[in-house]
């Protein structure tokens, strides 16, 4: 753990990374200090300093009611984060049962278990999450189902094809010989086996559920105004092209920034932990 | 039967055993959500005989397994049915926009493959040096932003402050194009009108490319991971002992090996542009089937949702068989193994 | 008789994050036209890496640090230009691996790789011409059903082909010297052994002399002429080999041959017992140098 970190730290690309990272990071804890207008992040209006271009008040310039573009960025950061963390939190452990189970346990079990992940496979995950959000109301819980329900299954493909190939290890084959419960040797034994690659999965995921989740709410199926997210501030925005340049280029530098940070990091661990899938 | 036939049977068998299982899922999606889909399609205004009629019609008041079946029946005929947003089939619809998106994605898969697997052979030959250094930073890039966020940038810069690519849409209005395939790149050929199609492909560029950025990106980073790999094979090492140029190993025999791993997930990715389509035919106004998707989802109308992820949902499929026979012709362990490996 | 191989004392470092490691102290040999040399030792002990200085591999290695003279044919390979060097490769030296699935291409038949090899040295040649050419070389080293194996991809061959089909490669282009390393350790040994009988055979007929790397003195003993064996980046006793067999001198050349007759076949021996005497100077056998 310590050496994980050591490493990270001396890579000078990975160091970006971990900075990136924590900027975004505490930037979202702290936004009530950091943002110039923390008011900003609700349904203010200010009609005398709308649509203005980045100046010495507004780094970022000001959205079309006059809100402050920096300050929404901040907390926009918060809600991706949360979000971010919510899916993986609950996908993650979901698709690690299914896929530690369907791999370890085999036979019937493996059969249905691997074609229903097929299934969700099977959609285009973006296209997933929008259909959800068609017949679903448009909400930061929903968003977090939606993403979530087709998040899982990239877990249980992972760990059932590291848990399908330490089936066949010596270890297990001992631990079944000394009379292991099924649930003992999945969780004591193989369990451990997976984490490298889980947590792996899970930095780079990080970026990737952002851009999920910005996409939702570019296409208007996410979180809502005036809740500020980076997808639907790239949405307003793009309308007011070219002249009002700040409102789309701004959200979306945050999110490649964000993204980039997590992917410099993930990328880092993958090479250190040596799980690459 | 030959072991890619059989490979090829099996894996059309799966294909249709998960395509039932997407149409139950989205089935089901858009049968349990809260709200009755008759009362929805009628609006407020709607009297409840009125709606009692569409209920009866559309059999939602029989259980939700039987009202599936009369789904499958309609759906082998291939009805879809109505789209209450159009007032139209939905086959009809879709039959409409498919093809600009198809045209859009194919084309971005083009890019996709023709620009990231030789930025991944090159990073990969020149690996630990400059060339790979800014490979790797500039893939990387690539895939940390939606496609939607890459639109807005490249239109901004190549479309506004350097106008060289138009701003949106398949073809300027002053061409009346003949609809034969739907791809206005072969139709504007099909009719010969040279200029026309100059114009289309110069519309379908920034779109294209917008689309492709974090494919081209993913494909270089996966290309390059196997073929790092690879170099370190002793196959590899005896064609350098051999004296084979560089450039040949790389693109020859490192880079064939390398292709095999990494086509299952450019495959994904490719397909994974069907759904990211959405994004960037929001931005550049593409006619395709985005704009009809979250039409019908803002408006609720559940049979065009549903034909609309079936549809997607079987191309995906299909790019997938293609992908794993791809693999098949490339691999001869599978091409002359006895049995088709999973 | 002139030397096709001479090296005089050559050093390799390493350069890591721990700091420079040295792992060949200044070892010199040579080998003579149509000469059989063996380098014997433990693994790790700088026979390989010695082969892939030779081939001009590891020079390409920002990291590896060479010094010391090398000399092929007479001429001075340290001042031939990198591509001048490279074109020596394949086509007047050649190199034989250790396991010879694995060192062939598994997704291209045989008859690819072979044009390819044949390629080397006759780039214009057309794949008619060296289907045919190959076709003799594989007659040459047993191998009659020359359609079948070269329409074949390695995993569909028997290791014992493959090596016999690696042997071919390794002669096509008429090198003057052939570097084996540890050739057929990774097949069976009966097989091992009918495969370094034929490439005896065949590069007696030929002429072409060979470095034939090895930790295995049983086989070293039928295969060499000479013998020089290397401990720790060092050459700690040389000589022909019949002479080092019968009198081995050095310490380390005694555990090294009482540590053979335990193991039958390929396995590596192990020495256990660290002993100063193995760091003794180095012994050389009458008749050995002029």
């Amino acid at each position: 753990m310590k050496r994980t970190l050591v490493i990270l730290l001396r890579n000078p690309l990975s160091l970006i990374g971990v900075i990136l990272v924590a900027l975004v990071v505490l930037s979202a804890i702290f936004a009530d200090f950091i943002a110039p207008f923390p008011e900003h992040r609700g349904s203010v209006v200010d009609f005398v300093n709308f649509n203005k271009a980045p100046n010495a008040t507004n780094i970022m310039g000001t959205d079309l009611v006059g809100r402050d573009l920096f300050s929404r960025i901040i907390y926009a950061f918060r809600i991706s984060l949360v979000l971010g963390v919510v899916v993986l939190a609950i996908a993650t452990p979901i698709g690690t049962l299914v896929g530690l189970f369907a791999g370890y346990v085999g036979g019937k079990t493996e059969f249905i278990l691997m074609r229903l992940t097929d299934v969700f496979l099977s959609i285009p995950p973006l296209v997933l999450a929008i259909a959800m959000m068609g017949v679903l109301e448009p909400t930061l819980m929903n968003a977090m189902l939606a993403v979530t329900a087709m998040w899982w299954p990239w877990y249980a493909r992972l760990v059932y094809n590291i848990a399908r190939s330490e089936r066949e290890e010596g270890y297990v084959l001992a631990a079944e010989v000394i009379g292991a419960s099924t649930p003992h040797i999945a969780l004591r034994e193989i369990l451990p086996n997976c984490l490298p690659a889980i947590l792996t999965k899970m930095t780079l995921d990080m970026g990737f559920v952002i851009i999920i989740a910005s996409s939702l709410s570019f296409l208007g199926l996410g979180v809502q105004p005036p809740t500020p997210d980076l997808g639907s501030m790239v949405a307003e925005g793009a309308r007011y092209l070219p002249d009002s340049w700040w409102l789309t280029v701004f959200p979306g530098l945050a999110i490649l920034i964000a993204v980039f940070g997590f992917n410099l990091v993930g990328d880092a661990l993958r090479e250190i932990l040596g799980a690459d899938q | 039967m030959t072991p890619v036939l059989r490979l090829l049977a099996r894996r059309l068998g799966i294909s249709l055993i998960v395509l039932v299982g997407v149409s139950m899922l989205i089935f089901g999606i858009a049968r349990v959500i809260p709200g009755d889909p008759a009362r929805i399609a009628l609006g407020p205004n709607a009297t409840a005989e009125q709606v009692d009629a569409l209920r009866e019609s559309l059999h939602l008041n029989e259980a939700i397994p039987v009202q599936y079946g009369y789904f499958v029946k309609d759906l082998l005929r291939g009805d879809l049915g109505t789209s209450l947003y159009t007032n139209r089939p939905v086959t009809q619809d879709i039959a409409q926009f498919l093809p600009a998106t198809l045209e859009l994605v194919l084309f971005a898969g083009i890019l996709m493959v023709g620009i990231g697997l030789p930025l991944g052979i090159w990073s990969a030959r020149y690996r630990g040096r400059w060339p790979d250094h800014v490979i790797r930073l500039v893939s990387l890039l690539g895939v940390s932003a939606p496609s939607f966020v890459w639109a807005v940038i490249l239109m901004l810069l190549f479309a506004f402050f350097l106008p060289i690519f138009p701003i949106a849409g398949r073809i300027s209005d002053i061409y009346e194009i003949e609809r034969v395939t739907g791809f206005l790149l072969i139709d504007t050929l099909l009719a010969g009108n040279l200029a026309a199609f100059r114009d289309a492909f110069w519309h379908i560029v920034l779109p294209a490319f917008a689309l492709a950025v974090s494919g081209i990106g993913q494909a270089a980073r996966l290309t390059r991971a196997n073929m790092v790999e690879t170099y370190d094979k002793p196959y590899i090492e005896m064609a350098q002992a051999y004296g084979f140029r560089a450039r040949r190993i790389a693109r020859k025999y490192a880079f064939k090996p390398s292709l095999i791993p990494s086509l299952t997930i450019i495959g994904l990715d490719f397909a994974a542009m069907l759904g990211n389509a959405f994004l960037v035919e929001a931005v550049f106004a593409w006619p395709g089937l985005s704009r009809y998707g979250v039409a019908v989802i803002l408006r609720k109308d559940l049979n065009a949702i549903i034909g609309t992820v079936l549809i997607i949902s079987a191309t995906f499929l299909i790019v997938n068989l293609i992908v794993d026979l791809l693999i098949a012709f490339l691999n001869p362990r599978i091409r002359y193994s006895q049995r088709g490996s999973s | 008789m002139r030397d096709v191989l001479r090296i005089e004392d050559l050093v390799l470092k390493f350069r890591g994050y721990t700091g420079v490691t040295e792992v060949l102290h200044g070892i010199s040999l040579n080998i003579r036209a149509g000469e059989r040399v063996a380098l014997v030792g433990e693994s790790g002990s700088g026979k390989s890496v010695t082969a892939r200085i030779v081939l001009g591999q590891l020079q390409e290695l920002r990291s590896a640090q060479v010094q010391g003279g090398l000399y092929f044919e007479e001429q001075d390979l340290n001042r031939l230009s990198r591509r001048q060097w490279h074109a020596l490769r394949g086509t007047h030296m050649s190199m034989i691996f250790q396991d010879p699935t694995s060192s062939l291409n598994p997704v291209f038949t045989i008859g690819v790789q072979f044009t390819e090899v044949l390629r080397r040295r006759d780039p214009k040649l057309s794949k008619e011409a060296a289907a045919k050419r190959a076709g003799e070389l594989l007659n040459s080293v047993s191998i009659h059903d020359h359609a079948r194996v070269l329409n074949a991809y390695p995993f569909q061959l028997s290791g014992g082909m493959n090596q016999r089909v690696a042997i071919a490669m390794a002669l096509a282009n008429h090198p003057s010297l052939l570097i084996a390393d540890e050739p057929g350790t990774a097949l069976d040994v009966t097989v091992q052994a009918q495969t370094l009988h034929l490439m005896h055979d065949l590069v007696e007929r030929t002429g072409t002399a060979v470095l034939f790397i090895s930790h295995n003195l049983g086989v070293v003993r039928e295969f060499a002429d000479r013998i020089y064996v290397i401990y720790r980046g060092r050459i700690v006793e040389q000589g022909p080999t019949q002479a080092v067999f019968e009198n081995p001198r050095h310490a380390y050349t005694r555990a090294l041959m009482a540590a053979v007759p335990r193991i039958t076949g390929g396995g590596v021996p192990e020495i256990q017992d660290m002993d100063g005497a193995f760091f003794d100077p180095l012994e050389v056998h009458g008749e050995d140098r002029p």
